[in-house]
């Protein structure tokens, strides 16, 4: 693709770009092409605003340009033992604040304390009309004004260009333990899995991998805690409950979605313990999320379309970004209009 | 409006109601006339009191067709005046619609009626091992369509977040009669998330009339310590100290002097005599890694340099410290006919600035200030004692509370942690944020409601509800619309 390309490098140049053009995509560093639509547009790529510009480690906060890289942040955040930990995708593949922050994308750990949209507590955005917007704050309780910062989570890009952007952060574990568990039947793997969520053991992350019959548990805290509490799962279930030894490459190879197929698209699926029984792939979040792989993107639209659910194109190119079943209203319409009146991002 | 104006031009909405559900005699609203904020009264036209997401959708779409603002009210606890009605508008009370309609411990979700009490779902969620994390101290009375209006917070927001953290969908009837479903009963969700914008609308978007939560499993265990200090300073550095050790405690809370006063009075908590400050900190979890961060914790604490300290041994203990802290609101009731609650927020580190600067304030305004706060989110709760009987008390209150926002926002903070802007700071609202974010803020409104009938008059500032003040009559007071007593 041969769009014009502009890479403002400060606030007032982006809302000079945004004003001079007439349909502008922004762009992270593009790598999940099916959510910035191109033809007909000017990319706005938001690589050269980068950096952090605030992180306050006692307030639990930090603010930095949405440019930025995630992994920049997960280090500079790891020197005073702390992290996001709704444990942001694809941070190995470059992927920006503001680009996790517009697709709506958590890892497995949103289980335990909630996904981005727990985490981000103010955003800095330039509106259609070329406006610059202030919403949120920088402290970690705030109920002043409407919550802007969560409708972003997940716009793709189409209400707003983010530059700037505050989250809330959490002290890091002090290590973590992988069990996996080998389970005999497909009920039972479910019926682990909400045994699991609902019990006292307050687990990290709890994923899953239907196909292969296997639920993997992830327990964080003090190391003697997290072995105390991986006996008692391990004689629970007796069977086949292992620790994984390369338990670091297996979360990685969730956030990174490099358990799929190399040349597959990825669909992300949000689900309800009840629904994924007919869809396959990785399974996260105890079952609220579902991560499918797959060759056949008509195909899983009309699957999905046909539950009624929605699924997000995060891997691969696609003439959509959304599949399956999306809901429009009246209201969602008015939201739209009211932060880019001219029609200037992606319908 | 003459009775029988008004009469004819509510008929509509009274045949949508049975007589008992549709009132509009003087001493019905006078019954709703304000909320927790009584020093804000207006009586609106009519009340219904719907008892079917039908009857809500059907008063709404009258209003909408007739022009008539309306108020979505829960049990009218607020404390910045955001239930109070609009003197030509509708009071919608949704008290009757309080049955949660699914508890599902499998996917740990419940689906509920907007007029639920907080504490109810809790206590459904119980046998299944599960509860309902944000907890107002008003818990057992606000309900939650109150505290999805309001992004309510309360002691445990620090590790698990405000009311939009636990609300994965909500069914809404918005301002324009539009029914609209949001979110899902996923954690998860694909488009922009409108269920985390519609937290915190305040009443202004539409009624909320049917609200899916999340539920978490119960902590196995808790650790609460209760460490006296001889001033609100060390108190606040203790904060800082527990933070910066890596600890992620579910709830950090500060009273100071007056507030212990108060609650010993009220309660007999017994909290340690002769401390100038105490200091709650709670840890939660499974017992290993509770056994572990309780050693952690009175280490950093042997290390502030406290004058006593207390652990709860048994929960019978940690209801007492609770009662202490939860009580004091009611309390300082008994030390003064009247009071403000202020909900300001500073960052963390300075805690210990606000409360100096506090201190100050109250001995130059020789108003006493009693201090409670949730001091892990940096959101203070500092109570406005006065009495409202005396000349200018109010008013001078008030000039207190006003300076206590500026306070919050000069130091980077937020003008309201989890009550609301609502009718009580809607000046300050343009204080923090600037022109085109407040612009912005209006165009969402209008995007929900074109005509400006939900809740008119909160959060923006603005003429079209009463602002009282205790010094000469308000125009609608000397019409006869509204009155104080
Ligand atoms: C070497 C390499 C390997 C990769 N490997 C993988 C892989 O294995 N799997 C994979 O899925 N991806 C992979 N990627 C893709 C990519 O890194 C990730 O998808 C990454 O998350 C992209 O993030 P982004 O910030 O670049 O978002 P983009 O893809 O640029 O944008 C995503 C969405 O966010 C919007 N957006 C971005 N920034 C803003 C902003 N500031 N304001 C408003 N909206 C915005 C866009 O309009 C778009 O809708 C790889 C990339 C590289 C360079
Ligand atoms: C003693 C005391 C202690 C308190 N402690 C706390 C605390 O710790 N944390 C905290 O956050 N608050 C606290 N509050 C304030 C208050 O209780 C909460 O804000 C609560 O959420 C209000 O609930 P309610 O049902 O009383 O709502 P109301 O007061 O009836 O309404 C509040 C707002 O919500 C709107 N509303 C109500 N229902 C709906 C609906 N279904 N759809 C759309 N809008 C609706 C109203 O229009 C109004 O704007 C306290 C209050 C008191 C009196």
């Amino acid at each position: 693709m041969n769009e014009p390309l502009l890479k403002p490098t400060c606030e007032s140049d982006l809302v000079d770009a945004i004003a001079s053009c007439e349909h502008v995509v922004a762009i992270g560093n593009r790598t999940k092409p099916a959510m910035s639509p191109g033809s007909g547009v000017t990319l706005v790529s938001l690589s050269a605003m980068t950096g952090i510009i605030e992180y306050e480690p006692s307030e639990f906060t930090f603010t930095a340009r949405s440019g930025t890289r995630i992994d920049e942040v997960r280090d500079v955040l790891s020197e005073r033992n702390q992290y996001l930990p709704f444990d942001p995708m694809l941070v190995d593949a470059g992927a920006t604040l503001g680009g996790t922050v517009a697709s709506g994308l958590s890892g497995p750990g949103r289980f335990r304390f909630g996904g981005v949209r727990d985490f981000i507590i103010g955003c800095v955005f330039v509106s259609g009309d070329g406006k610059v917007i202030r919403s949120g704050g920088k402290v970690v309780k705030n109920a002043a004004g409407f919550d802007i910062p969560k409708l972003m989570v997940g716009s793709l890009g189409r209400l707003g260009v983010m530059t700037e952007l505050t989250f809330k952060v959490f002290p890091k574990p002090l290590s973590t333990l992988t069990l996996s568990v080998a389970c005999e039947s497909y009920t039972q793997l479910i019926d682990r899995i909400q045994q699991a969520a609902s019990s006292r053991w307050e687990l990290d992350a709890i994923d899953a991998r239907p196909n292969e019959l296997k639920v993997l548990l992830r327990i964080a805290g003090p190391q003697e805690a997290n072995q105390a509490i991986a006996s008692e799962i391990t004689s629970r279930w007796t069977g086949d409950v292992s620790e994984l030894e390369s338990c670091e490459a297996f979360w990685h190879s969730v956030t990174e979605l490099t358990f799929a197929p190399h040349r597959s698209h990825v669909v992300k699926v949000p689900t309800a313990s009840t629904v994924f029984s007919s869809l396959d792939h990785h399974v996260s979040a105890a079952g609220n999320v579902t991560w499918i792989a797959t060759d056949d993107v008509t195909d899983l639209d009309a699957k999905l379309t046909k539950l009624g659910v929605p699924g997000l194109v995060v891997r691969g190119e696609w003439s959509a970004s959304i599949v399956g079943k999306i809901h429009t209203s009246h209201m969602s319409r008015n939201i739209k209009t009211a932060m880019e009146p001219h029609g200037r991002f992606p319908g | 409006m003459s009775s029988t104006a008004s009469d004819h031009r509510l008929a509509g909405l009274r045949k949508l109601f049975p007589v008992q559900r549709f009132v509009n005699d003087k001493a019905s609203r006078s019954a709703f006339e304000s909320d927790g904020l009584t020093a804000f009264r207006a009586k609106p036209l009519a009340v219904v009191i719907p008892e079917t997401a039908d009857e809500v959708i059907a008063a709404v779409r009258w209003c909408f067709d007739n022009d008539v603002p309306f108020v979505a009210r829960g049990s009218g606890t607020s404390l910045s005046g955001g239930s109070l009605p609009v003197a030509d508008g509708i009071v919608i009370a949704l008290n009757r619609m309080n049955r949660i309609l699914k508890l599902d411990p499998e996917s740990r979700t419940a689906v509920v009626e907007p007029g639920v009490v907080n504490l109810k779902v809790s206590q459904a969620a119980a046998p299944h091992g599960l509860y309902f994390s944000p907890d107002p101290s008003s818990q057992s009375v606000c309900t939650i369509g109150g505290n999805v209006a309001f992004n309510s917070g309360g002691a445990h927001c620090l590790k698990y977040g405000m009311t939009s953290n636990h609300v994965l969908g909500i069914k809404a009837v918005t301002a324009t009669g539009e029914v609209v479903t949001i979110g899902s009963t996923s954690t998860e969700s694909v488009g922009p998330d409108y269920t985390g914008l519609f937290c915190g609308n305040e009443g202004l978007f539409g009624i909320a009339i049917e609200i899916t939560l999340r539920l978490l499993p119960k902590p196995e265990v808790f650790h609460t310590v209760l460490v006296g200090y001889d001033s609100l300073r060390a108190a606040g550095d203790a904060v800082s100290a527990v933070i910066d050790s890596g600890l992620l405690p579910g709830a950090m809370e500060i009273m100071d002097a007056l507030s212990i006063e108060a609650a010993e009075a009220a309660v007999k908590c017994d909290y340690p005599r002769g401390a100038a400050a105490v200091l709650i900190v709670e840890l939660e979890g499974p017992r290993e890694k509770i056994a572990f961060e309780r050693e952690q914790l009175s280490r950093v604490i042997a290390a502030t340099k406290p004058v006593v300290e207390m652990v709860a041994k048994d929960d019978e203990e940690r209801m007492r410290i609770w009662k202490g802290r939860k009580s004091v609101f009611s309390a300082v009731g008994r030390l003064s006919p009247d009071f403000l609650v202020q909900d300001g927020v500073v960052p963390r580190k300075r805690l210990g600035e606000a409360l100096v600067a506090i201190e100050k304030l109250s001995r130059d305004s020789g108003i006493r200030i009693a201090n409670v706060f949730h001091a892990g989110d940096g959101n203070l709760h500092p109570l406005i004692l006065f009495d409202g009987n005396v000349d200018g008390m109010l008013h001078r209150a008030e000039a207190v509370a006003a300076e206590l926002s500026r306070l919050c926002i000069a130091m980077g903070g937020s003008i309201t942690g989890e009550h609301g802007v609502g009718m009580e700071k809607r000046d300050f609202l343009p204080h923090m944020f600037d022109e085109n974010t407040v612009d912005m803020f209006d165009r969402l409104r209008r995007a929900f409601d074109p005509k400006m009938i939900a809740n008119p008059g909160k959060m923006f500032p603005g003429t079209e509800a009463p602002a009282l003040a205790m010094t000469g009559l308000h125009p609608l007071e000397k019409a006869g619309v509204i009155q104080r007593e």
